[in-house]
């Protein structure tokens, strides 16, 4: 037992490198067909102790537990005082690398439908334990052996803020920051995380980034271009926000039919709901409990089942089939993967 | 409530966090006999291998007697005073109230499974408030933090703050009563027919004790935030809590078909779980029946509360008589029987780090990279809970950076 609990992994090649963190292959020792990801937390500078990245990743991890949310498996300490993270393995590679091969990865409208469904109950139950994850984007949607998109990396989460209580604007990736953190808004709220599901949406069906700002005066105007000008019409009290600031020609909110024009493969309902994401108004904007009602979802094509989903033709993830001996998503690998929960989870009955 | 209850068993406060009175009783006499354990035991060591003639031997060349031991009780009064101290060290800073109520629940959470003999509570004061402003989202430059408590330097915060990790089991969320608090008050008005005023009142009052009573008891290791915010309220003012309670259970569903449901759990999407009006009949019997076990058991956090209402801190933590009478002699003891080896973070935070250091040059960092065991990794926490007595022994194999947990 004793043995066991000290040298439970074996570490195994390097997988990918974040801004505060390596992350690596292991294996259970015991038995090592059980694949795990060790995210190793970067060596922080001394005067700061424990990074807030990391104590950001750990805190909601720890109480997060989603089919949609990746798995915390365990927590351990290197040598160096390193904090490494044991995290469930996610072999398929993210949601960026599926949209950019255009080559190679074909998908339609009930592909598209599985993995926003599988992303917005993420964001809801996210949202529902008051907790904003503030980085959602396609390279942080994680893919597990299964099919199942998993929304990753939490380091700049945190919890719903009092009233009152000022928050940092400077969240999320730019391009898919919403124009009230690109105005300097410090009191927000789920619809910050709304705002960049919409422009994954978009993002699936058109196969490119909708907003890509080189500059953040540069998202704003894409903004006003795409989907107009937010002004004391649409948004009242937006030109009170602290840096609110626009181009001098305000362009009209686009009707519908230029939003079919561009999205319209995933039919009437669905460019309804992309609509809806992407409010100007935050307190307008759609929340992910109103997505999860929306009619798009019971409307033909039914989502693809999750085995059924196209996968990366990446060359790191076919040989991560073949180094297990089986294609990826069988179904003994979801066995394999609740025996990891099973034994590796925190106690909890 | 059922539906708050299922999602609440999913928290590392109950997963982690949540003990019996007996349990938690058993774990802290634990501590405290293993902190004595090892005490005489490096008293002794150390004493038998200094020549008769050192210095600090009082005694002479007499065999060594060791010091008087803390009692698991006299620990845990040492324990609420400091977590008085953490409270008072958060007042003086201005933090938000969460911001001290974390540090206070990361501070009882700590000496749980280490004993005050063992670590210093003055400095764990400042450690848990450090950690607990990142928990809480709240940047603070630890120079600056420091320097608000009059420390010239911060070192030996930063070497505390690995430990406190590593005791909380890297499990930051603290579950807070104050959100709670805020529901229930709408409830209140939407109930209709109650006097504003006295729903402000018991707000007020309910806060202030959130504030002070939980927090200097055991509340949070027994009690889930909404029965505590409930003690609270009754405490403050029992009619209320009576009117919601009957109000609450008036619509409650009967358990087991009020999940929090997940929407939209397969592909198909269906719309969240609605209510059918047979579950509604049901639910007015089963009501009766939960009504009853709460009531219960917010009645016994309610007892718990009394003990350490809001004014206790002035008339008793703050007081110099109390002071005097009751906590300086146990601080003294204290002093006499501290553990040499650790009562002094910095110290301890430099050895390890050295020994770090040493183990660092003579191994091929690379080799861990390789695929190498990560024999010398200690993992914090598998599946052993701090419920699980063989925790100690699994925690002696680890290479715990500060020399393991006891
Ligand atoms: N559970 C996992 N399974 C497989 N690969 C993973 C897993 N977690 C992370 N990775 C890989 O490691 C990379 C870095 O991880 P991650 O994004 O969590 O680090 P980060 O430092 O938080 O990154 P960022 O710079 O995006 O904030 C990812 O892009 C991914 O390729």
């Amino acid at each position: 037992m004793n043995e066991n609990e000290k040298r439970k992994y074996i570490k195994g090649r390097k997988l990918g490198e974040g801004t505060y963190a390596n992350v690596y292959l292991g294996q259970l020792r015991t038995d090592p067909a059980v694949l795990v990801a060790i995210k190793k937390m970067k060596v922080q500078r001394e005067q700061d102790g424990i990074a807030y990245d990391a104590v950001r990743e750990l805190k909601f991890l720890q109480e997060l537990h989603h089919p949609n949310i990746v798995e915390l498996l365990s927590v351990f300490n290197s040598k160096d005082q390193n904090l490494n993270l044991v995290l469930e393995y996610l072999p398929l590679g993210d949601l960026e690398s599926l949209i950019r091969d255009t080559d190679r990865v074909r998908y339609g409208a009930a592909d598209i439908k599985a993995w926003m469904g599988m992303l917005t109950r993420a964001v809801w139950f996210c949202h529902d334990n008051f907790v904003l994850h503030r980085d959602i984007k396609p390279n942080n949607l994680l893919i597990a052996a299964d099919g199942e998109v998993k929304l990753a990396d939490f380091g700049l989460a945190r919890s719903f803020a009092d009233p009152g209580v000022n928050m940092t604007h400077m969240v999320i990736t730019r391009w898919y920051r919403p124009p009230e953190l690109l105005f300097g808004c410090r009191s927000y709220s789920g619809a910050v995380d709304v705002w960049s599901v919409g422009l994954v949406f978009a993002e699936l069906i058109i196969r490119t980034p909708f907003l890509p700002g080189n500059s953040e005066v540069d998202q704003i105007n894409r903004i006003c271009q795409a989907i107009g000008t937010p002004t004391e019409d649409n948004w009242p009290g937006v030109s009170s926000l602290r840096s609110y600031a626009v181009p001098a020609e305000v362009y009209p909110v686009p009707d519908k039919k230029a939003w079919m024009d561009r999205f319209g493969g995933v039919g009437a309902e669905g460019v309804d709901l992309l609509c809806k994401t992407l409010v100007l108004d935050p307190n307008k904007r759609i929340t992910a409990r109103e997505m999860l009602e929306h009619r798009w979802w019971r409307t033909d094509p039914k989502p693809t089942r999750k085995e059924d989903l196209p996968r990366s033709k990446d060359d790191g993830a076919k040989k991560m089939g073949a180094d297990l001996g089986r294609r990826p998503g069988a179904v003994e690998d979801e066995n394999r993967g609740s025996k990891v929960a099973r034994r590796l989870d925190f106690g909890a009955k | 409530m059922a539906a708050e209850d299922a999602r609440y068993r999913q928290s590392s406060q109950y997963r982690l966090w949540s003990f019996s009175p007996v349990e938690l009783a058993t774990l802290r006499e634990k501590s405290n006999a293993l902190a004595k354990a090892s005490i005489s035991e490096r008293m002794l060591s150390s004493n038998a291998s200094r020549p008769a003639s050192g210095a600090n031997t009082p005694d002479g060349d007499a065999t060594p007697t060791l010091p008087e031991f803390l009692t698991p009780t006299e620990e845990a009064l040492l324990v609420t005073f400091y977590t008085s101290e953490v409270l008072r060290a958060g007042n003086h800073a201005g933090y938000r109230d969460a911001i001290k109520a974390t540090a206070a629940v990361f501070f009882r959470r700590f000496y749980v499974t280490n004993s005050i003999m063992t670590y210093p509570p003055n400095d764990m004061v400042l450690v848990t408030l450090f950690l607990a402003n990142k928990a809480e989202a709240n940047f603070v430059n630890i120079g600056e933090f420091a320097n608000k408590f009059g420390k010239k330097n911060a070192e030996s915060i930063l070497a505390g703050e690995f430990l406190l990790c590593q005791a909380l089991r890297f499990a930051f969320d603290v579950k807070h009563p104050f959100r709670a608090l805020k529901g229930a008050v709408m409830a209140l008005r939407r109930i209709g027919g109650i006097d504003d005023k006295r729903i402000n009142a018991a707000e007020h009052r309910a806060h202030e004790i959130l504030c002070f009573s939980p927090l200097m008891t055991d509340a949070y290791f027994h009690y889930t935030p909404s029965q505590i915010m409930l003690a609270a309220l009754s405490l403050a003012d029992r009619g209320l809590v009576e009117q919601l309670i009957a109000d609450t259970f008036h619509h409650v569903s009967p358990p087991g078909t009020s999940g929090p449901g997940t929407p939209m759990e397969t592909g198909d999407a269906p719309p969240p779980p609605r209510r059918d009006t047979k579950s509604e009949d049901k639910a007015t019997i089963i009501g009766a029946w939960i009504r009853d076990k709460v009531l219960g058991t917010i009645e016994a956090c309610r007892d718990m509360l009394s003990k350490e209402l809001p004014e206790e801190r002035r008339e008793h933590w703050a007081s110099q008589d109390v002071f005097a009478a009751e906590l300086k002699p146990l601080r003294k003891k204290l002093n006499k029987c501290r553990d040499p080896d650790r009562s002094n973070l910095l110290e301890l935070h430099r050895r390890r780090r050295e020994q770090a250091r040493i183990k660092a040059e003579t191994e091929d960092d690379d080799a861990e990279d390789r695929g190498a065991a990560l024999a010398d990794d200690g993992a914090v926490f598998g599946d052993a809970g701090p419920r699980d007595t063989k925790r100690r022994k699994v925690g002696k194999g680890l290479e715990d950076p500060f020399g393991g947990p006891l």
